[in-house]
């Protein structure tokens, strides 16, 4: 029989509370929660129009979850998603007039080459200043963040407005410039399979490459890297660029596979849930899509909820912290064990 | 710029840094003993949707501003339990604590609010010293502002002293600076943590609460919009000083209350260029001021009993 710790119960106890406020808050609204649950797992999973729509919501946290585990596998806390997906998309956006005439097979890669660089320059800014100046990069983030969303809200209406000038949104991609379709029926696109490759791409150089290792080490312990010749503040910008790199890679596919153009909001929420996302995952790039479905499957599900019954949409942050805490004290388990 | 209009702003400088402020000093004293909480953000949209849904249940932001700092006091020991009692990683801990700030607040505010268009908030009244308030240039500069502003730059005076003058404040910075020296002469480490870690959510409550019911008049979701990381920068640029927060606030209030001021006179620049000043002045603050001998040795380390 598994023996716990004090620790370790005051830790599920902590859960459990938690539990029991996800609960207190849908009976709040005047809900069954077994009717939530129902519609929750119903709606997210198990039809075939919210599996679909589940899959299409996880390439994007998919890609995302991918570079926010590399990042804090080395200690580096990324939490400027958003703000490089915005600036990746943009990116690639401006280029987009300049590729559309070229043929799709050269102009489609290219298109998103763009936007895994601008967001690789989002992050990288970032990168500079913490590996340059010190600064701490969770707060250096979020101010891109807000940066880059209020830049994006400047280029749709302005040098990316599209040309009627009357909504503030850029022009459509280019027939060429879109990720086709997988199934017929479904919105589900090609960046499906950008994200497995980029997944096999990241467990590689996790697991099979000296670099994979000197970021898991740097992150474990910072002068022990230096006593290896690591030198934690390259790592630090290199992996914020990467980050960036696929928070970027992220919003172009979202653009070229989704959204079909830039528009205000179209990634909102993204950022943070890629953070439950890498963490739910233990930063391992092979269980970053597993997380990435569950989590996409939960917001299928939410908004079902909101849609049918009295429970506001909001409640799955909620979950999310709740799940994230959660993580802390699946953490601490095994220390217990140890002892 | 003439007389009239630079009072104006800075008037409203003072006004916009208040938020800043008192979540800047609540995380100034909890990363003093050793606790680093990146979750204000969350905290501090709990206080804000707290405050208004309480002041319009009590008729009076009085009890909107109780609800808001006992709500931010409670998210502050669920970090302080996570980061202190289970000593997880306090980086994770704080960005759960924005998850549920972000979902219970909007979570809240759809439930008690949907529907209504229009909810009249009760505010706080501007304090009204007679003569005193009517002095030109002073008078809005000095004497013209809630009574909660003042609380603010008297608790930044308080801390000070409190933190440089007092055995209690030897005790928060030696948790801080060296938590197995305070141990060995008996201080418990975790208990001194955890009620900073109280303290500092109730002070980011009190930030969200100044937002949505002194600053501004009412909830919007996500209204907090990144200020509880530039109250944390605040710490930083301030070297974790209560006085330094207060000048580092009142500086980004004015820039931040500056930046909307500054939009008319320039129609040719697009106005989201003056949206982004406060976030760029807050990265090179945080570029500026980050390798700093002022930080608490024991940041966001977990102290163990040997």
């Amino acid at each position: 029989m598994l023996v716990l710790d004090r620790d370790s119960r005051v830790a599920l106890m902590a859960l459990a509370a938690c539990a029991l406020l996800l609960l207190g808050l849908i009976a709040l609204a005047g809900e069954s929660p077994l009717r939530v649950l129902a519609i929750l797992i119903g709606d997210g999973f198990l039809t075939r129009a919210g599996l679909a729509d589940a899959l299409v919501r996880s390439i994007p946290l998919t890609l995302t979850g991918l570079g926010v585990a590399l990042s804090f596998r080395a200690g580096v806390f990324n939490i400027g998603v958003d703000g490089q997906l915005l600036i990746g998309a943009a990116l690639a956006m401006a280029c987009a007039p300049i590729l559309g005439p070229l043929p799709s097979a050269l102009a489609l890669p290219l298109l998103l080459l763009a936007g895994t660089l601008g967001g690789a320059i989002w992050g990288g800014i970032a990168g500079i200043l913490k590996a340059r100046f010190g600064a701490n990069e969770i707060i250096a983030t979020i101010m891109l963040n807000y940066i880059a969303i209020q830049m994006v809200s400047w280029l749709i209406r302005g040098p990316l407005q599209e040309p009627m000038g009357i909504f503030p949104r850029s022009e459509k991609l280019a027939a060429s410039l879109r990720l086709p379709i997988l199934f017929d029926g479904t919105r589900l696109s090609a960046g499906l399979i950008v994200a497995a490759l980029a997944c096999v791409a990241v467990w590689f150089l996790v697991a099979r490459s000296r670099y994979g290792y000197a970021l898991t080490v740097t992150g474990k312990n910072a002068d022990a890297a230096r006593y290896g010749g690591i030198q934690p503040a390259v790592i630090a910008f290199s992996v914020l660029c990467l980050s960036g790199a696929l928070a970027g890679l992220a919003g172009i596919v979202e653009v070229s596979g989704l959204h079909g153009r830039l528009q205000e909001g179209f990634a909102g929420g993204i950022g943070i849930t890629a953070i439950a996302v890498a963490l739910l995952a233990r930063l391992s790039p092979l269980w970053v899509p597993v997380a990435a479905f569950g989590f996409a499957g939960l917001y299928v599900g939410s908004d079902a909820i909101a849609r049918l019954t009295a429970v506001p949409f909001p409640l799955v942050h909620v979950i999310e912290g709740t799940i994230v805490l959660a993580f802390l004290v699946l953490q601490i388990m095994p220390k217990a064990k140890d002892r | 710029m003439d007389l009239m209009l630079l009072t104006g702003l800075l008037a409203s400088g003072v006004r916009f840094a208040m938020p800043l402020l008192f979540a800047a000093l609540g995380e100034t004293m909890g990363q003093k003993s050793g606790v680093l909480n990146v979750g204000l953000e969350g905290i501090m949209l709990v206080g804000a949707f707290l405050a208004v849904a309480f002041s319009v249940a009590t008729g009076s932001p009085w009890g909107g501003l109780l609800a808001a700092t006992l709500g931010g006091a409670a998210m502050g020991l669920l970090h302080g339990f996570f980061a202190v009692r289970l000593k997880v990683d306090q980086i994770v801990s704080g960005l759960a604590l924005i998850l549920l700030g972000l979902g219970l607040s909007g979570f809240g505010y759809r439930l008690v609010f949907a529907g209504h268009q229009t909810i009249r908030v009760p505010g706080f009244e501007r304090l009204d010293l007679g003569p005193l308030s009517d002095l030109p240039v002073l008078g809005p500069l000095l004497f013209s502002h809630h009574l909660l502003a003042y609380v603010g730059i008297f608790m930044a005076v308080g801390l000070w002293w409190i933190l440089t003058r007092t055995g209690l404040g030897l005790t928060i910075r030696a948790v801080g600076e060296n938590p197995k020296a305070a141990d060995s002469v008996g201080i418990d480490v975790d208990k001194v943590r955890m009620r900073c870690a109280a303290f500092g959510g109730a002070m980011a409550g009190i930030g969200g609460a100044y937002l949505s019911t002194a600053q501004l008049a009412g909830f919007v979701e996500d209204m907090v919009a990144g200020r509880g990381f530039i109250a944390i920068a605040c710490v930083v640029f301030a070297r974790w000083n209560p006085l330094g927060v207060l000048a580092v606030a009142l500086i980004f209030g004015i820039a931040d209350a500056g930046q909307i001021r500054l939009q008319p006179f320039f129609p040719q620049i697009p106005y989201q260029f003056f949206i982004i000043l406060p976030y760029v002045l807050a990265l090179v603050a945080l570029a500026g001021s980050a390798k700093s001998a002022s930080l608490p040795a024991a940041l966001a380390q977990p102290y163990r009993k040997a």
